[in-house]
């Protein structure tokens, strides 16, 4: 293999470098911003067999299975993976495996588009995650709509009240279907709509049928919130349970204060694209985009700091 | 759901024990000899029985980078003086050697059925250890091609330069073909040394890997990525080990790290 390295001020000029040296058939191998442009690597494979390659050399007897596993199939070990994604995901680099093997997708909060309803377990994060969007929203000049359907909980409205004020948006309470068109038809030149929805049992059977019908109530895309940190088979359950509701979202919480990611994992198994990963306090700024290379590195980040410790060395 | 593996804890160990595990980089001058010795340090720090090889054919330097003068070498199995387990010394670092012999040549000039002799002795002495760590000569002639071929696992050794991603990829090349359909059985990793940062390492690998994907068609895995510490230098030039001097740099976490991997 040939390897060579091109910079250039914009990355087609550098595939035209490549291209007229190397010709069509080299490989992109990596490419990297640098202070002036970008670099790529590129390589190209020598056609034929090189001489070196005919040398015979006999198999050697009696190979052993090796019991090698790489640092970050043992990262996901400790989050809980399970075994099938653990394969999948053995050949790395982590971030590529993971683009390659879970879903990642945007909410869709554009302007138009169908409402959003967050649901999920209790206590796993809707209203603060309502509130973090809205934040977002405001801060991009967009003034979104919000609903509560969640007329259940004691305080639940008042806690999101409390941010709408502070965001200068109304919040609209609608417990029921009737009640939740109504809101509908006051949305403005199609502002985003959220939608908090009470944390709900997808088991019981009661409870699912309430959600369905909020769902269908309201036309929302439905994106599940789920923690970070609780029982990965669990999460798939919950996960699957809301995918046959029509949920092909989620938004991971509790990334900060969750040592185990292997709930998140599960949901993203089940079918879910990961949208959202809650990863500190704040409502500006404690939620951002999910993306391959920050699940990655969350991933990666628990089991080293988690290290053995290493004993101090004999004297 | 997947069904647990049945293997017994027994049996498992029954299948560890005498692990070969090569380690080779194509270019030399990468932290081959000093990533063995650290690697094979690792591992007795976590109760394994290791034998580490100077396989380094014509320059093996094991013994120079710890301080040793050993009685017995690999020489002296060679010409039949001394059994392989006879010639092995222990060291204080908790690890079994085998010294070359700097300069001999003595493995290089061997023809290949008594190369086979002395890799079927090693082979024999490995039933004894958990682990045997092969450190392999630079380049990627006939016996070094041999020996990274006969073991379990082989780790290839690569930095950020492209000299040194080129000549791994041949030597992951090399053992492919020399694999073929056995490649999963003694299947080749990569090691990523001297990383500028752990993300600079990460994109070595993914370089690496692309390569071998594309041309190969086949992806080896990554088996760790060790990160440019001064301390390895400082290590060296003072002959002793760097888990013993400077056990907490990141270097060291880093290969205790990737030791976790292979002890499994």
């Amino acid at each position: 293999m040939r390897l060579k390295l091109y910079r250039a001020p914009a990355m087609a000029a550098a595939m035209r470098m490549v291209r007229a040296e190397l010709g069509p058939d080299a490989l992109i191998l990596s490419s990297r911003r640098v202070g002036d442009g970008v670099e790529i690597t590129a390589g190209l494979e020598s056609a034929g067999p090189e001489p070196h390659m005919a040398l015979p050399i006999p198999a050697p007897a009696a190979p052993r299975t090796s019991q090698l596993s790489a640092p970050h199939v043992q990262a996901l070990s400790f989050h809980g993976a399970s075994p099938a994604l653990r394969n999948k995901l053995a050949a790395g680099p982590l971030p590529f495996a993971l683009a390659a093997a879970l879903r990642f997708a945007p909410l869709p909060l554009a302007a138009g588009g169908k409402p959003l309803l967050l649901a999920g377990p209790p206590g796993a994060g809707k209203t603060l995650s309502i509130v973090r969007l809205a934040t977002r929203l405001v801060m991009a000049g967009t003034m979104p709509m919000v609903i509560t359907a969640d007329g259940q909980r004691a305080g639940a409205t008042e806690q999101l009240a409390a941010f709408t004020r502070l965001l200068g948006i109304d919040l609209l309470v609608a417990s029921q279907p009737a009640a939740l068109e109504r809101a509908l038809a006051r949305r403005r030149d199609g502002a985003p709509v959220l939608i908090d929805s009470a944390g709900a049992d997808l088991f019981d059977p009661a409870q699912r049928a309430a959600l369905a019908e909020l769902a269908a109530a309201t036309g929302a895309a439905i994106a599940l919130v789920l923690p970070a940190g609780i029982d990965p088979a669990e999460a798939a359950e919950i996960a699957a349970a809301h995918a046959e509701l029509g949920a092909r979202l989620a938004i991971a919480t509790r990334l900060d204060v969750a040592r185990r990611l292997g709930s998140v994992l599960a949901a993203a198994e089940a079918g879910l694209a990961l949208a959202e990963a809650g990863i500190g306090p704040g409502a500006a700024d404690g939620m951002v985009p999910m993306t391959p290379e920050l699940l990655a590195r969350r991933l990666m980040q628990l089991p080293l700091a988690a290290a053995p410790r290493i004993p101090e060395p004999a004297a | 759901m997947t069904t647990a593996p049945t293997l017994t804890p027994s049996r498992t160990a029954a299948l560890r024990a005498g692990q070969i595990v090569a380690v080779a980089s194509g270019k030399g001058g990468v932290g081959k000899t000093w990533f063995a010795i650290t690697l094979a340090h690792a591992l007795a720090r976590r109760g394994r029985h290791v034998l580490l090889f100077d396989g380094d054919l014509g320059l093996a330097n094991v013994d120079i980078q710890l301080g040793l003068l050993p009685a017995h070498d690999i020489a002296s199995v060679v010409a039949g003086q001394r059994s392989l387990a006879a010639a092995v010394q222990h060291h204080q670092g908790g690890f079994d050697i085998l010294a070359g012999r700097s300069g001999s040549g003595v493995l290089a000039a061997l023809d290949p059925a008594a190369l086979d002799g002395v890799l079927a002795a090693l082979r024999d002495a490995a039933g004894a250890y958990d682990h045997v760590v092969l450190d392999l000569g630079a380049g990627i002639e006939r016996t070094t091609r041999r020996m990274s071929g006969f073991a379990d696992l082989l780790l290839v050794l690569a930095t950020e330069e492209p000299t040194s991603l080129t000549d791994a990829y041949a030597v992951l090349k090399l053992h492919h073909a020399d694999r073929g359909a056995d490649a999963a059985s003694a299947e080749a990793r990569i090691v990523v040394n001297q990383a500028s940062t752990m993300a600079a390492g990460a994109r070595t690998y993914a370089t690496l890997a692309r390569a071998c994907a594309a041309f190969l068609g086949h992806t080896p895995k990554l088996a760790g990525i060790i990160r440019r510490d001064d301390r390895v230098r400082d290590a060296i030039r003072r002959q002793t080990l760097l888990l013993l001097r400077h056990p907490n740099t990141s270097a060291a976490v880093d290969v205790e790290l990737l030791a976790d991997g292979v002890a499994g």
